[in-house]
């Protein structure tokens, strides 16, 4: 049994069965925590539009602004753990939309561009792609002290190529210690290699750093 | 919302505090007009442009903690002892900050908005300087209670 199964196999069966758990967990917020906080609002904002003393509609409506802010959250959540879009869309309307939550998180601004007709992705595949392309661009936010990133999609009749530049300091790639950083950078090379793609990444000191994702469509 | 940095005596009280208690950046998030949102809308000390697109999150780093809680907050050491991950900190990472210390202001007793003033460097921010924050903090609370609360009170 133990012959029979690769290690390739295993990892990628790993990797699978966290991004289900992932997924439940995200919908969950979504779909069940989400939405009853929302029956909540309603409820309240009902009894809020019939009350007429000053003070308790006043208690009331910061109860309801509390539950607001709860709610974006948990939508925040959701999309993060798993953006719903990446199933029911594909991959080019999730990096949008994940492109629109960074720039609102790190104020980093991203210039997307795609070139080519846009092809349909297996799940597993579009999931992985997806991850790598989050951490990229996590890494840009955490270490790369810049403002803008230039991402571009080139779709051919076989594969996907994926390019992620940023313009900030920059890293000698073989001076890197073993951190976060370099394990990071090590599950992205190796969950391409899971797709059948790969992830290669170079950087200049002082001219950026650049992320290259390819996957066989 | 008018915009703040149009605001002469807001942007006064922040480009002072920056002075006085001897930091190197001084920001002020508040809760728009219409909806939950917070974002930065004033900045001193700034390093880039960053802080103008950053909308806090409710309950995550320093300010979304502070907005939540609406107690005053202090980092000594980021990225060293934090809570949660690096990336909830978002306003740390823009401006390289290693050190900060932040206050609610409020707006009809609820927390809607925050003063943070931070260093680059490790730094414990002492009693006094503590002091000051609030007080700038108190005075912003007067000079912005028309633009939060559309006028009234």
């Amino acid at each position: 049994m133990e012959q029979s199964v690769s290690k390739e196999q295993i990892r990628s069966y790993i990797i699978q069965s966290q991004e289900e758990e992932i997924k439940r967990i995200s919908m969950e917020l979504h779909e069940g925590v989400g939405q009853n906080l929302f029956s909540i609002l309603t409820g309240l904002q009902f009894v809020e539009a019939g009350l007429s003393e000053h003070h308790l509609k006043n208690y009331l409506h910061e109860m309801t602004q509390l539950i607001e802010k709860t709610i974006q959250e948990i939508r925040l959540l959701s999309v993060e753990l798993h953006p719903p879009s990446l199933t029911t869309l594909g991959l080019l309307p999730a990096i949008k939309s994940y492109i629109k939550l960074y720039t609102s998180t790190f104020g980093v601004l991203v210039d997307l561009e795609s070139i080519g007709e846009e092809k349909p992705i297996q799940e597993q595949k579009s999931v992985a792609v997806f991850r790598v392309c989050q951490e990229a661009l996590t890494n840009i936010a955490k270490h790369a002290d810049t403002s803008n990133v230039k991402m571009r999609f080139v779709w051919n009749e076989e594969t996907l190529k994926i390019t992620i530049v940023d313009f900030g300091g920059g890293f000698v790639t073989g001076e890197l210690e073993e951190t976060s950083v370099t394990l990071g950078i090590a599950a992205m090379k190796e969950r391409m290699l899971l797709t059948g793609g790969h992830c290669v990444i170079s950087s200049k000191i002082g001219e950026g750093t650049s992320v290259e994702i390819s996957l066989p469509l | 919302m008018t915009e703040i940095r149009e605001n002469h005596g807001v942007m006064a009280v922040c480009d002072q505090l920056l002075e006085e208690v001897g930091c190197d950046f001084v920001a002020l998030a508040l809760q728009n007009e219409v909806g939950p949102d917070v974002r930065w809308h004033y900045a001193s000390g700034n390093l880039n442009d960053k802080y103008n697109r950053i909308t806090v999150r409710f309950g995550k780093g320093i300010a979304g903690k502070i907005i939540s809680s609406g107690s005053p907050m202090m980092m000594s050491d980021f990225p060293n002892e934090i809570y949660g991950k690096v990336t909830d900190h978002p306003i740390m990472l823009a401006e390289k900050l290693v050190s900060c210390y932040a206050v609610p202001l409020f707006f009809n007793t609820s927390p809607k908005g925050v003063l943070l003033v931070g260093k680059r460097v490790s730094y414990s921010f002492p009693e006094q300087v503590q002091e000051k924050v609030k007080e700038s903090a108190k005075t912003l609370e007067q000079l912005l209670r028309s633009h939060i609360l559309g006028g009234g009170a």
